[in-house]
């Protein structure tokens, strides 16, 4: 906001490069203005996405996200709890999101960055109100046994929009989540059926096949930039430090909304723009569950 | 909201105990046993490492030996700490964490200090610290899955990260563990020959200078032994620098390119 | 259709408000802001001099800190050792990870405060210093926390006024529900929420008395207190659900803001007599 004129007169001569670093924000605008981000993307669509189910070996379920240079790990490992009274044929998903000291220059050991707390409680509150998961699905044996599954999302790379790669990998991870067999052993417990005693041993088997949850309808993500009248979907770091304003809607694939996310700052939202953010969401929702399809069918063909 | 974790519910894991005891394929004295992953005794694990992993970080690698995955981001050098005195030298500060889901029974993920130490001590030997001094490079690691030796994959990560961020170094520094069982030296252990060893000997090893930065040993050895192992180790990351070497080579000519 | 309340409100009602300024002495700026039994207090200090790191140092810094009516974060810290020393050593890692869990809920409401009130402070007049907001919660209806958010945001925005904090307008917050049924209710009591499927959060700036032609507050054909400054839900429910309940929202908040100018115009003049 400094010196509007001073820049606009020193654009003509300063080099691209001076005048992007010296004066971002007049930078940007001058691109906004001819609908084009510097990236090269026009202001409505969002960057390169991919996932990669089934990345760690050692957890259940798990998947790389990555939107644009954004990366998300997530992964599932399933333990066994035993329910509470009141839900005895319930399980559980325990949701926590790290940005790990190797993510960001922000983040240092020990001063975890102000963002993961925000995250971490939107997507719990996302999986859980989306109803994705059937939790009665994690059910083993009534009031004695049931899952509990820990689902960690850690951001390898922060570029921007965390939630939204964050949500995608999480997401993924369920998809690709393979409940173990189980049976349950002399002393109550239940442990792992393994492939060589499978068959053999005649245990109570509680879960005999390895086996998929259904997933109902999935949430997907877009996190939007306000600046003026312009929406920029899904926003890089740079675009983040320099246009504060974010707004971020997640909708599940049967189009309920499951969160509108808009902490303060600067810009106002009008009715307008919010529907227009919920409109570039909807379109994202579809991109998203294509993408999500190709990779679990990729993945299937592997296996084959 | 249902179900929120941690309010006084305990959860285990439904995977088996490790059985007791020492299975049949680590026999003492039977030489024919083969490693659960198939490998000779003297053979490594395939490694894939890759510079240029995280983009917001000034260098980054990432390694993957057989099921050990990692990833290494170097920031800096950066201004150190307000509270850190004076210094004509730059600082090096290294930190190590697991992820949850890394080991085969879930954990809290928290910094491994000794393994964060044992790095710092690696790498200290040789990076040039003169060359930034009164400020600080740091050196993340994540753990993203335990496979074994995840020590020495990832000393060898954070150099390659290094070497990425353009910190100058006397040399890369590759390293390799072996664990001894019975009588036989098993070299780049996975998780399960390390939890029935005998003994271990990790080097960590700058090739070109003929450099030894760190050595670790634990168990009991003979002399012969020793050496023998020693020398295992030292061609093997000989040979381990000269991947890096060209990995290396092949990030700065395809971004020429 | 209509739906009955426990207290006999009208959907559209709001429980009775209350707000005090300068409660507190050493405060630079204080309030305490009541809405039926919840009540919030709110105080203000600085601005003082310098940024937190990685702050932008060309505007002022806003740090928030939320004080939960059960005294410390850890407050669940006593059950959990005695459950520890009876129980097992297992148990170390749960405990460790409960305690990890308290401080996020706590964390996220002093964010979304103060996001909120870094979009009503004018923030380019005081560079490079930072204002305190310690918002302590004093009674609680709300089940959850959670829903005292609007609550803090009315308190902490009266105690900034307090504080002579220059802003460009104020903030009224707002909470509606969604019920099964569809049907919207304001401001729900603590027996209310619980039987509800969703719920949102709104902030919106108030009207403002000013002198400027009526086209320059506007903002694409939509009078400028009719734009959202925050807005969080929980639960789910239909896009058209949501923007009637932002409708429903906005009318409410004008008689919201009617009061708190109500509540502050008076001390103002006062303060000033007094100056005089």
């Amino acid at each position: 906001m400094g010196l509007p004129d001073a820049s606009g007169d020193l654009s003509l001569e300063m080099e691209v490069d001076a005048f992007r670093r010296l004066f971002p924000l007049r930078f940007y605008e001058r691109h906004l203005a001819e609908s084009i981000r510097p990236d090269g993307r026009p202001l409505g669509s969002a960057r390169e996405t991919s996932i990669a189910p089934g990345a760690v070996a050692s957890a259940d379920g798990s998947a790389l996200a990555k939107i644009g240079s954004t990366t998300m790990l997530a992964a599932i490992k399933m333990e066994v709890m035993t329910p509470t009274i009141e839900l005895p044929d319930e399980g559980c998903i325990a949701v926590d999101f790290h940005m790990p000291p190797i993510c960001s220059p922000i983040v240092r050991p020990g001063r975890p960055s102000e963002a993961v707390p925000v995250v971490s409680t939107t997507l719990s509150d996302s999986i859980s109100s989306s109803g994705m998961i059937n939790l009665k699905e994690l059910s083993l044996v009534s009031g004695k046994a049931a899952w509990m599954a820990y689902l960690d999302i850690y951001c390898l790379d922060a570029d921007g929009a965390p939630f939204d790669a964050a949500l995608l990998s999480a997401v993924a991870a369920c998809s690709h989540l393979q409940i173990p067999a189980v049976s349950l052993n002399d002393d109550g417990k239940i442990v792992v059926v393994s492939e060589e005693d499978g068959g053999k041993l005649d245990k109570e088997h509680v879960n005999r096949e390895k086996r998929k949850l259904t997933l109902r309808s999935i949430p997907f993500s877009l996190t939007c930039i306000l600046h003026k009248n312009y929406i920029l979907a899904d926003p890089t770091a740079q675009e983040e430090s320099i246009m504060e304003t974010v707004v971020t809607v997640v909708l599940d694939s049967s189009s309920h909304l499951i969160s509108l996310y808009k902490p303060g700052r600067a810009v106002l939202a009008s009715t307008s723009a919010v529907q227009d953010c919920i409109a570039l969401t909807r379109q994202r929702v579809r991109e998203l569950l294509k993408i999500l399809d190709e990779a679990n069918s990729s993945m299937e063909v592997d296996k084959v | 909201m249902a179900g929120r974790p941690g309010t006084n519910q305990t959860s285990y894991s439904p995977s088996l105990k490790t059985q007791k005891g020492r299975p049949p394929i680590f026999k003492d004295g039977d030489t024919d046993w083969v490693r659960p992953d198939g490998r000779g005794f003297h053979q490594c694990r395939p490694a894939f490492i890759r510079t240029g992993a995280v983009n917001a970080a000034s260098g980054s690698a990432y390694a993957e030996f057989g099921n050990t995955k990692v990833i290494v981001s170097v920031f800096g050098p950066r201004e150190s700490k307000k509270a850190m005195m004076y210094s004509d030298i730059g600082r090096l500060n290294c930190n190590v964490s697991y992820t949850t889901f890394a080991t085969p029974v879930r954990s809290q993920g928290s910094d491994h200090k000794e393994f964060s130490s044992m790095l710092h001590k690696a790498l200290e030997g040789a990076v040039i610290l003169e060359t930034f001094p009164k400020t600080t490079v740091d050196v993340f690691a994540l753990v993203l899955e335990s496979g074994g030796s995840d020590l020495p994959v990832v000393i060898s990560c954070a150099s390659l990260a290094l070497a990425d961020a353009g910190i100058l170094m006397y040399d890369l520094v590759a390293s390799v563990s072996l664990s001894c069982l019975g009588k036989n030296l098993v070299i780049d252990p996975i998780l399960e020959e390390e939890s029935y060893q005998d003994g271990s000997l990790m080097v960590t090893f700058m090739p070109s200078r003929y450099e030894v930065t760190q050595l670790t040993v634990t168990g009991e050895w003979s002399t012969p032994k020793i050496n023998e192992g020693m020398q295992l180790c030292l061609d093997a990351c000989s040979k381990l620098a000269k991947i890096m070497r060209s990995c290396l080579k092949e990030a700065t000519t395809t971004s020429q390119e | 259709m209509e739906i009955d309340r426990v207290d006999g409100r009208t959907a559209n009602q709001l429980r009775p408000l209350a707000c005090s300024r300068s409660v507190l002495n050493r405060a630079h700026g204080s309030a305490s802001w009541s809405q039926g039994d919840t009540k919030v207090l709110a105080g203000v200090y600085g601005p003082k001099a310098g940024t937190k790191k990685n702050e932008n140092p060309e505007k002022t810094c806003i740090e928030v800190i939320w004080k939960p009516c059960t005294g410390q974060i850890g407050g669940t810290i006593k059950p959990l050792v005695a459950l520890f020393l009876t129980n097992k050593f297992d148990g170390i890692w749960d405990i460790i990870f409960t305690l990890k869990l308290k401080g996020n809920p706590e964390k996220e409401y002093e964010m979304i405060v103060k996001r909120t009130l870094q979009s009503i402070c004018i923030l380019t007049i005081h560079p490079n210093t930072t204002i305190s907001v310690i918002v302590q919660v004093v009674s609680d209806d709300g089940s959850v926390s959670f829903m005292l958010l609007p609550c803090a945001i009315n308190a902490a925005c009266a105690a900034l006024v307090d504080a002579g904090i220059p802003l460009k307008h104020l903030a009224v917050a707002i909470c509606c529900c969604l019920a099964e049924s569809g049907y919207v209710i304001l401001d729900p009591t603590k027996l209310e929420e619980q039987k509800m499927k969703a719920f949102t959060y709104l902030v919106f700036p108030n009207s403002i008395l000013s002198g400027l032609t009526e086209g320059s507050l506007k903002m694409e054909g939509e009078p400028m207190e009719h734009a959202i400054i925050t807005s969080v839900t929980r639960g789910a429910m239909s896009v058209d659900d949501y923007l009637h309940c932002l409708e429903r929202g906005r009318a409410a908040s004008a008689k919201m803001s009617a009061f708190l100018r109500r509540s502050l115009q008076p001390q103002v003049s006062t303060d000033s007599s007094k100056a005089g």
